[in-house]
């Protein structure tokens, strides 16, 4: 177990190596010129282009310059970031712990639902509560999620004002930005409980809960069908034949004995859309106006800053090795055969 | 055997699988009673209805089959008309099952010990301490050497046969009054065979147990059951105490498969067999099952299907008896 973790994790660097490669060899694209144009704020300053061109060396070999991002990347400095208008680790620290907190809570409410819809689906096959689980998650799952995030948007905080859409309110930055705020997670839903902040907590759990139903909403129809499927494979097994014959009340039978092995697969789906959640909440963080690290990556990408673009891909590539990672952990918890062998 | 009363009384049993080409009824009127501490071998081969009969017994069919006629009795209850929650204290405390393939009737993802001990509980209102000492007993019981231990195990860490002797200590954990093994020993190796079987044999006459055992294996038999009952195309054909049967059995279809036993003394060049194939369940004919099998065929048997003649506890549904009878 401990090597199998320690060989995913040597895997870690050679997945960055190529997939940073391949964004820088992408920008290379790009003469120099535009490449230099990018740090030029003012129109006058154009006559300083060869200048900058010189200063950062864009007209440099690719490997080199290549090189050159991969040193600093490694002592720590992605670059600055022109469209964010801080360094881009900066950027990162600051955008993608809301973007986490939106993807944790959002898998949290997809598995749940996922799960639950799956299993009544299986137990009740070809019932009406099968019908409507199935209607309900494939139209979630076909309505495109701009569509639902704007109904919601126009319901919830149109016409009945439950939820506040935008940034956080001015009470909130202040208060977070102020002295007196301790930040000891960096997650604000965390750090306002931490510092018995309740406005604070109900301001940023507010803004959380419409991007996290639309989220979920388009994708829990996919674990329900996984769900589903897996759970009526399992009950058709013999070992739930062996746990009806015991004697064992339906309970058990379904949840305890056919739920435990059904649930193997969900994992693996789970931990595929929270990675997916993770790097490309982009639409509903543009949507909400949400501060998360999709809306930093979608205006780096417009504004062609490619500091900020290699800084997200980087944090892409390595949430995405880890996320597998935690997968496969997650699987040995739950099957014995993969954890004892 | 006629003496004691039976445990257990299985009259007129018809069950009928719901399929695409409509309904296949596969048991068409099976009756008998098991008397209590003995054994009845249910033998018959694939198709005849063997496995459906264990499974019905416990109302334990796939959706698909149902009970369309007949009663079980067993403790002067009809076992096919309690209702679920009634049926389920029967279920593994009264009634248990022994299956086919042990590897596959465990879960895989629950230790061995766990499956053990919550059979018990769901039985009895004692603590999980109790309960886990009693499974780690019956574990030992049953020969599993280091029991302690392997109770914290799980299916994929124990053999075929360690397998089945933890369905086995499962099936016995409460001290039930019937036991049915179906084919308990087809999955496994030939040389552990015979050490299940001699197990289960051990343990049922210790306990004084009544135990139904199905099998396709007419050798397997002789050991263990007082009784025997040849099952084909859904129908009994013969049913008699063992010894009756090998000695003098009545119907062509048990002299047929008693024929194909192949003797190590004698040596042969061609292996005795019963020409033709079983009857495909939903092909009725109103005769007998075994009529176009049949070497000794009469034009009747094709037209009515023959009642079972009895003659003092030796019955057998043939035409040729009729005129002994």
């Amino acid at each position: 177990m401990f090597n199998y973790v320690l060989r995913r994790l040597l895997l870690l660097p050679v997945v960055i190596l190529g997939v940073t490669f391949l964004l820088f060899f992408l920008t290379q694209r790009l003469s120099p010129e535009m490449r230099a144009s990018l740090y030029i704020k003012d129109p006058r300053q154009m006559g300083s282009l060869e200048e900058v061109i010189q200063k950062y060396g864009l007209r440099d070999n690719m490997f080199k310059q290549y090189g050159r991002w991969l040193g600093n990347a490694l002592k720590g400095d992605l670059g600055y970031s022109q469209s964010a208008n801080m360094p881009v680790a900066q950027a990162i620290k600051a955008y993608l712990p809301a973007t986490i907190q939106l993807a944790v809570v959002t898998i949290v409410l997809v598995v749940f639902f996922g799960v639950w819809f799956g299993c009544v689906s299986a137990v009740k096959k070809d019932k009406w509560q099968d019908v409507l689980a199935r209607v309900f998650s494939v139209g979630g799952f076909s309505l495109p999620i701009f569509v639902l995030g704007l109904l919601l948007l126009m319901l919830f905080y149109g016409k009945l004002g439950w939820f506040a859409p935008g940034g956080y309110s001015v009470y909130t930055d202040a208060v977070v930005h102020g002295g007196s705020f301790h930040s000891y997670t960096g997650f604000l839903l965390i750090d306002s409980l931490l510092n018995l902040n309740f406005r604070v907590f109900w301001d940023v759990l507010s803004h959380l809960v419409l991007p996290a139903v639309t989220l979920c909403i388009g994708s829990f129809a996919l674990m329900v069908r996984v769900m589903r499927s897996s759970m009526l494979e399992e009950l058709g097994k013999d070992y739930v034949r062996t746990a009806r014959a015991k004697g064992l009340s339906p309970w058990q039978v379904t949840y305890k004995h056919a739920g435990k092995n059904a649930v193997i697969p969900v994992i693996t789906l789970a931990s595929i859309q929270f990675i997916r959640l993770l790097g490309g909440t982009v639409i509903v963080e543009t949507i909400f106006e949400y501060p998360g690290i999709g809306r930093f990556g979608v205006i780096a990408a417009q504004q062609l800053d490619i500091a900020g673009i290699m800084g997200f891909s980087l944090m892409v590539a390595v949430l995405f090795v880890l996320g597998n990672l935690l997968s496969d952990i997650l699987y040995t918890a739950v099957d014995p055969r993969i954890r004892l062998d | 055997m006629i003496a004691s009363a039976p445990v257990l009384d299985v009259q007129d049993l018809h069950v009928s699988f719901s399929t695409e080409e409509g309904t296949v009824e596969v048991l068409k009127g099976l009756s008998y009673s098991l008397p209590k501490g003995k054994v009845l071998a249910v033998v018959g081969e694939s198709g005849s209805g063997k496995t459906v009969h264990a499974l019905s017994l416990l109302r334990l069919l796939p959706p698909t089959a149902r009970i369309t006629k007949g009663h079980i009795v067993f403790d002067g209850k009809d076992l096919t008309s309690l209702s679920e929650s009634q049926l389920r204290k029967v279920r593994g405390a009264r009634i248990s099952m022994i299956f086919q393939d042990p590897m596959t009737s465990l879960n895989p993802v629950l230790t061995v010990g766990e499956q053990l001990q919550e059979t018990i509980l769901a039985h009895r209102k004692i603590s999980k301490l109790r309960a886990k000492a009693l499974a780690v007993r019956l574990l030992k019981k049953v020969g599993i050497a280091d029991a302690a231990k392997r109770y914290n195990q799980y299916p994929f860490q124990f053999s075929g046969g360690m397998c089945q002797r933890v369905m086995i200590a499962m099936a016995l954990a409460l001290k039930p009054d019937v036991l049915i093994a179906d084919e308990p020993t087809t999955a496994l190796d030939v040389t552990i065979q015979a050490q299940i079987l001699r197990l289960i044999k051990d343990l049922q006459s210790q306990a004084g147990m009544s135990a139904v055992f199905i099998t396709h294996n007419l050798a397997l038999v002789a050991d263990v059951a007082d009784e025997v009952l040849v099952l084909y195309g859904g129908l009994c054909m013969e049913q008699a105490p063992v010894h009756t049967l090998f000695k003098n059995p009545l119907h062509p279809y048990t002299q047929g498969l008693l024929n194909s036993l192949v003797s190590i003394k004698k040596k042969e060049d061609f292996l005795p067999a019963i020409a033709g194939n079983p009857p495909v369940p939903g092909t009725e004919c109103p005769g007998c099952p075994f009529a176009p099998r049949c070497p000794r065929v009469l034009k009747k048997c094709f037209k009515e299907r023959p009642p079972l003649f009895n003659s003092k506890g030796h019955k057998a549904a043939c035409w040729l008896l009729e005129e002994k009878a």
